[in-house]
């Protein structure tokens, strides 16, 4: 795949961000709209995702983390996460970032302590997922940016349709 | 003689969403294309229900006697169909490998494309075009 | 164990990394397409798209002449009106695209206006733009990157992004327009020439 400057990648975020928090005013509505944001990319980019990996259905929701952390984040952000602290029935899990581009060079002040800066990942892994019938949220319960000593994103299953498109009428 | 005739393009339900012929064809008439469109969308679901083969994900080829046609589903429920002359090979290939990775960058990268929309985006065609070319070529039909 | 004893730092207290790293071309055209569409949400017409877009690329250009001129200038930068439109031209342009520009011109008919063309910018490669927005070019946000690097450096100057079709080419190569604040020209011409 084609490859740029982290950097560029890193700044123009970080770009947006400012921009977000100019036109909205308020941390919580950036929180949302960087959600939102994500879930727009994640609806589309499921779909190169699929073509360049040539990945198949996933076998099951531990199957799923693991190409999220192992396969998409290689991909899109050549970097990867690890998958940790599954409950009993495998239904949530933790991905654990090891590095993370969109944070390199940020620092938050304290006026902007509640901002959660990678939303934007929950939104996108939550719309790419939906696009293959698997419904999940997804948030931040650690961030480096806030102080933790890791950034840990927590994925929980809700609902997992196992028709394919279109869905029979009964559904 | 291998060649390829036309590339359909239908979304999650059903709706034709592009349509582009490379050849001039008998019936290119737009809501001809419209219905195959939807009756495909809905054979291809009914198949999927009545093959009595485990996983059966719906109809992959039709095979008449004057065409082919194949249809690939990628797993967010997207069709593409393309219309090929009979016994033409790696058609599979080319949409699942080439079409598709051309979809993903100039249609769905395309900030001006609103998804699941009809595909009015420019650089798609030109790039579209290339690529039969390149193919129709690779068999000796363009020079 | 994937804790970093560097977070611990305050930020500035950590070495500046070398700028290696990579992402996939694909994030990038990914977030600048949901970019453009949410500017889109929040403009009217065609030219406040491009300056919502220009202003978010300035934002990218104040940081990028921090950086390169600490990596490359030894943290020295450029005082005169040519040095800069070469670091622009060559350095800038590299680290952006990863070849200098095409070309670097002075306009004929105004003496405050340069320009700097090229094919194929990454931030276009993906982009169909549809008949009804004319001539937009969602290059503004690389006129923002180049407007943000000049006045970071104290050169002022009014940056636009156009296509220009070219004679026997299919595409046509975008100029980005540097139009120079006459104060930067005044400061220019007190000073000895080169």
């Amino acid at each position: 795949m084609d490859a740029i400057n982290a950097e560029i990648f890193t700044l123009t975020y970080g770009s947006m961000v400012r921009q977000l928090i100019a036109d909205l005013e308020d941390v919580n509505e950036v929180n949302k709209q960087l959600d939102t944001m994500g879930y727009n990319i994640g609806i589309r980019l499921i779909d190169e995702f699929l073509a360049k990996s040539k990945t198949g259905k996933c076998i099951d929701f531990r199957d799923t983390a693991d190409k999220i952390a192992k396969v998409g984040f290689k991909m899109f952000l050549n970097t990867s996460a690890a998958v940790a602290n599954w409950n009993a029935d495998s239904t949530e899990c933790s991905l654990i970032l090891e590095d993370n581009p969109l944070t390199d060079f940020v620092e938050l002040p304290e006026n902007y302590a509640g901002l959660s800066y990678c939303n934007v990942l929950c939104g996108v892994i939550r719309g790419a997922l939906e696009m293959v019938n698997i419904n999940v949220s997804c948030s931040f319960v650690k961030d480096v940016l806030r102080g933790d000593d890791v950034s840990e994103l927590r994925l929980k299953l809700l609902s997992q349709m196992h028709e394919t498109y279109p869905y029979k009428d009964d559904d | 003689m291998p060649a390829i005739y036309a590339l359909y393009v239908i979304n999650k339900s059903g709706g034709l969403i592009y349509n582009k012929e490379f050849v001039v064809m008998a019936s290119n008439n737009l809501n001809d294309t419209l219905r195959l469109a939807s009756i495909w969308h809905s054979l291809h679901a009914i198949a999927a229900q009545l093959s009595p083969a485990p996983g059966c994900t719906g109809i992959e080829l039709l095979q008449a006697d004057t065409f082919d046609l194949h249809c690939f589903q990628t797993l967010t429920g997207t069709k593409m169909l393309m219309v090929v002359e009979p016994n033409t090979p790696d058609v599979d290939i080319l949409l699942r490998d080439t079409i598709y990775d051309l979809y993903c960058d100039y249609v769905l990268k395309n900030p001006f494309y609103e998804v699941e929309m009809p595909i009015r985006c420019e650089l798609f065609d030109s790039n579209l075009f290339q690529t039969i070319n390149n193919v129709h070529r690779r068999w000796g039909l363009l020079h | 164990m994937f804790s970093s004893p560097l977070y611990r730092l305050n930020i500035v207290d950590r070495p500046l990394a070398k700028g290696k790293g990579e992402v996939s071309l694909s994030a990038f055209s990914f977030l600048f397409s949901e970019l453009v569409q949410y500017c889109q949400t929040r403009v009217s017409n065609i030219g406040e798209l491009e300056r919502r877009l220009e202003d978010i690329g300035v934002g990218v250009g104040l940081r990028l002449l921090e950086i390169l001129c600490f990596r490359e200038k030894n943290s020295k930068r450029d005082i005169r009106l040519l040095d800069v439109l070469k670091f622009v031209h060559t350095s800038l342009w590299k680290y952006l695209f990863g070849r200098q520009a095409k070309d670097l011109e002075q306009s004929n008919t105004a003496e405050d206006e340069y320009m700097i063309s090229d094919y194929d910018l990454f931030v276009n490669k993906y982009i169909s733009v549809p008949k009804d927005m004319g001539a937009l070019n969602c290059a503004a946000f690389v006129a923002g990157i180049v407007k943000g690097v000049l006045d970071g450096a104290g050169f002022r100057a009014r940056v636009t992004a156009h296509f220009v079709p070219v004679k026997g080419q299919p595409k046509p190569k975008t100029t980005i327009l540097m139009k120079f604040d006459s104060v930067v020209l005044a400061r220019e011409h007190r000073l000895p020439s080169l």
